[in-house]
């Protein structure tokens, strides 16, 4: 009993946090269809510029919020020099994405050097509840991927930008033609994107080591998370994908190794792409 | 279609033809100027060193001091007059962290650059992607790191008579602690390491001196690489009431896991005993997340001994002073004088001759003290630490505080086919 809620405590934590980093990538890819292979490298970015102002020794709250608008600028400059002159070409887009991944990579080396970086946590220690053990930090984490989900969700369905840039999802021509600016809804998707990632980068640093690999180590899971949960299904699929992805994997490390859950849970991820190819919350 | 697949194998037959022809070619020169020819005309020139570091990939980090120790060495030789008249040139491989370019590089270092033998390869999956062409070139490798030991299973990659290992085994840096952690702590163990050849083998040798000691395994764990979250590992290991994490952990997964460990508040409920983490990982944890850890190897940079004192000089000299050095690098360094060594008693830059003469020697000089290779197996006889990660500490010189340790630790025969190598 003990252990079933503690199993549910920590895989509702991870997917949280899956959901916080996949978020970026969910946001671009659903709302705009481009696939942004330079994800990973968003995150890096943002956990090295939280590094790099907390070692500086700006506060962490600071850093973290200095860290997403940061990667936000790079999102928009990437986006303004490059992407937007792609938008209907998914193909280029993606290898331009996966330049963008390599170049950045190479500079975080650059840069900041190989060695490993740590970012101390901010809020050490735990809330012990019986056997229920929760991580204070993470649980913030979890907390703020919360709230930006709501966030989120109150912007796309309460606020008449949202409604632009779900009618753009919808048929970006008719939207056009109704006198939507589609170039500029297009810009601050893809900087929103470039921002959460960013922050996912920034929130995650104090408990993975920052390496300038770091984002890659999500890179994959996010892609799983988005094409799990739905395309287009920006919220509830984000949440569903991420709980398939991460949280599952606790569950089934339950019964098996480590290394069979991880296994278990791409495989589970394939038969569901085969039985529901638009993702689990979309029959086609 | 058809044209398409037509132009395919044209293209294919076309490269495999110039491949052929290019290695009939090679071929050809290497046994024309085989015996006589090339050899008087290197007598002048260099003795040639294949170095494969990982200078890139995920393993980048360990890189550094991998190829500095080794530069060092050469260079207090070449300073000194090189051996036989000779000076000694590195000649650098990169293997990318992957056993595959490990393969690629060792080829082009005595195929292409025509090295007289390899140092170097950093993990053991590295090393055993090396074996097979050292053995097939006949070339000596020079293995600097703590490693699995050796079973025949893993021939050639292990039990080569071409392969010299600088760096401990489980019975130097596991076995002669085992007691005093066990002793002090508990006798029950969770092992938890990263998913390939080396954690597995360490904690299989560390399982057979633990059940002599009286102790048991409660839980056992193999990690993926890459591995962000660890809540699972983090409760299996909560409610399996051990007494001593056993942690064989690599590269990143280490910082990964170490830091969810200490956010979760158990460095308070369980000792951690590390057989990973050197200078340079306990550096990349920081002091709040590695404090209180033991971690056991043959040598630290704390060690006080007027030999390693000197070393560091030199070391930081050349390096600058921030530079971390760790075991890895100290045995590479070991290797670049041992060869000169026996290069020198030997009179000669052949294969044999450097097998032959590296056996049973010994290195006054070596940063740890005295050391020497074991003849019947190749095998490093070193001195074996147990540290304890000092808390709130500030850098390498107060990063680590002595347990206990043993000046000369004899390895248990290595488990070949036949001895001695």
């Amino acid at each position: 009993m003990n252990t079933a809620l503690s199993v549910l405590v920590d895989s509702t934590l991870i997917t949280f946090v899956f959901a916080l980093a996949a978020l970026g990538l969910a946001v671009v890819f659903g709302l705009m269809g481009v696939i942004n292979m330079g994800h990973g490298a968003m995150l890096t970015l943002g956990a090295y510029f939280t590094w790099f102002a907390t070692t500086a020794g700006v506060p962490f709250a600071p850093s973290v919020l200095l860290a997403a608008v940061g990667v936000g600028m790079i999102g928009l400059g990437l986006e303004h020099f490059v992407i937007r002159h792609f938008y209907d070409r998914p193909f280029e887009t993606l290898l331009l994405t996966w330049g963008f991944f390599l170049i950045t990579t190479e500079i975080i080396k650059i840069v900041f050097g190989t060695d490993l970086r740590t970012v101390e946590n901010p809020l050490p220690g735990a809330i012990v509840f019986g056997t229920v053990v929760l991580p204070a930090y993470k649980s913030m984490v979890a907390l703020t991927s919360l709230l930006i989900l709501v966030g989120l969700a109150l912007l796309l369905f309460r606020t008449t930008l949202g409604i632009k840039i779900r009618a753009l999802v919808q048929n970006a021509e008719a939207a056009s033609l109704l006198g939507l600016n589609i170039g500029l809804t297009y810009k601050m998707v893809f900087v929103a994107g470039a921002f959460i990632a960013g922050l996912a980068g920034a929130l995650i640093s104090p408990m993975l080591s920052v390496d300038p690999y770091i984002g890659n180590i999500f890179l994959v899971r996010s892609f799983f998370v988005v094409i799990v949960g739905g395309i287009g299904q920006v919220l509830a699929g984000t949440l569903i994908g991420s709980f398939l992805i991460g949280g599952s994997e606790t569950l089934f490390a339950l019964f098996s190794g480590q290394v069979v859950a991880q296994t278990i849970v791409f495989a589970l991820a394939i038969v569901v792409l085969r039985f529901r190819p638009a993702g689990i919350l979309r029959t086609r | 279609m058809r044209t398409k697949s037509n132009l395919t194998i044209t293209t294919c037959s076309r490269r495999s033809v110039l491949k052929n022809l290019a290695l009939g070619a090679g071929l050809t020169g290497v046994s024309l100027a085989a015996p006589g020819i090339l050899r008087s005309a290197r007598a002048e020139g260099p003795i040639k060193v294949g170095l494969i570091s990982p200078l890139t990939g995920a393993w980048t980090v360990y890189g550094k001091a991998h190829s500095a120790g080794f530069e060092l060495g050469v260079d207090e030789i070449n300073a000194a007059g090189g051996v036989l008249g000779r000076k000694i040139e590195i000649v650098v491989g990169d293997s990318r962290t992957e056993p595959r370019i490990v393969v690629e590089q060792a080829n082009r270092l005595i195929r292409q650059e025509n090295v007289d033998f390899l140092a170097g390869t950093f993990s053991s999956a590295e090393r055993n992607a090396a074996g097979p062409v050292v053995t097939s070139a006949n070339k000596v490798l020079l293995y600097p790191t703590f490693y699995e030991g050796q079973e025949q299973e893993y021939f050639p990659g292990v039990c080569n008579k071409n392969i010299f290992m600088f760096g401990p085994e489980p019975t130097q840096q596991v076995w002669p602690h085992m007691e005093h952690m066990t002793k002090n702590f508990g006798k029950k163990f969770f092992m938890i390491g990263s998913d390939y050849v080396w954690p597995r083998v360490t904690n299989k040798f560390t399982k057979e001196k633990l059940k002599e000691v009286g102790g048991e395994v409660v839980g056992e764990l193999y990690i993926p690489f890459n591995t962000p979250q660890y809540d699972s590992a983090l409760r299996q290991i909560r409610e399996s009431k051990a007494n001593i994490i056993f942690h064989t952990l690599t590269g990143s997964d280490t910082v990964n896991f170490r830091k969810q460990y200490v956010a979760a508040g158990m460095n308070k409920d369980f000792v951690l005993w590390t057989v990973d983490d050197e200078e340079v990982v306990t550096s990349g944890l920081g002091p709040d997340v590695s404090a209180g850890a033991y971690v056991s190897f043959d040598y630290f940079m704390t060690i006080k001994n007027p030999n390693n004192e000197a070393f560091l000089k030199r070391f930081r000299a050349k390096f600058g002073k921030d530079a971390l050095m760790n075991t890895v690098g100290v045995a590479m360094y070991n290797a670049a004088h041992m060869s000169a060594l026996a290069i020198k008693k030997a009179g000669k830059v052949t294969t044999d001759a450097l097998r032959e003469n590296l056996k049973d020697l010994s290195f006054e000089m070596a940063p740890q003290g005295k050391v020497t290779m074991r003849g019947r197996d190749n095998q490093m006889v070193l001195p074996s630490y147990l540290m304890k990660v000092r808390q709130g500490w500030t850098g390498v010189g107060d990063m680590f505080e002595e347990v206990q340790h043993f000046d000369s630790v004899t390895p248990v025969d290595a488990r070949c086919k036949s001895l001695p190598l």
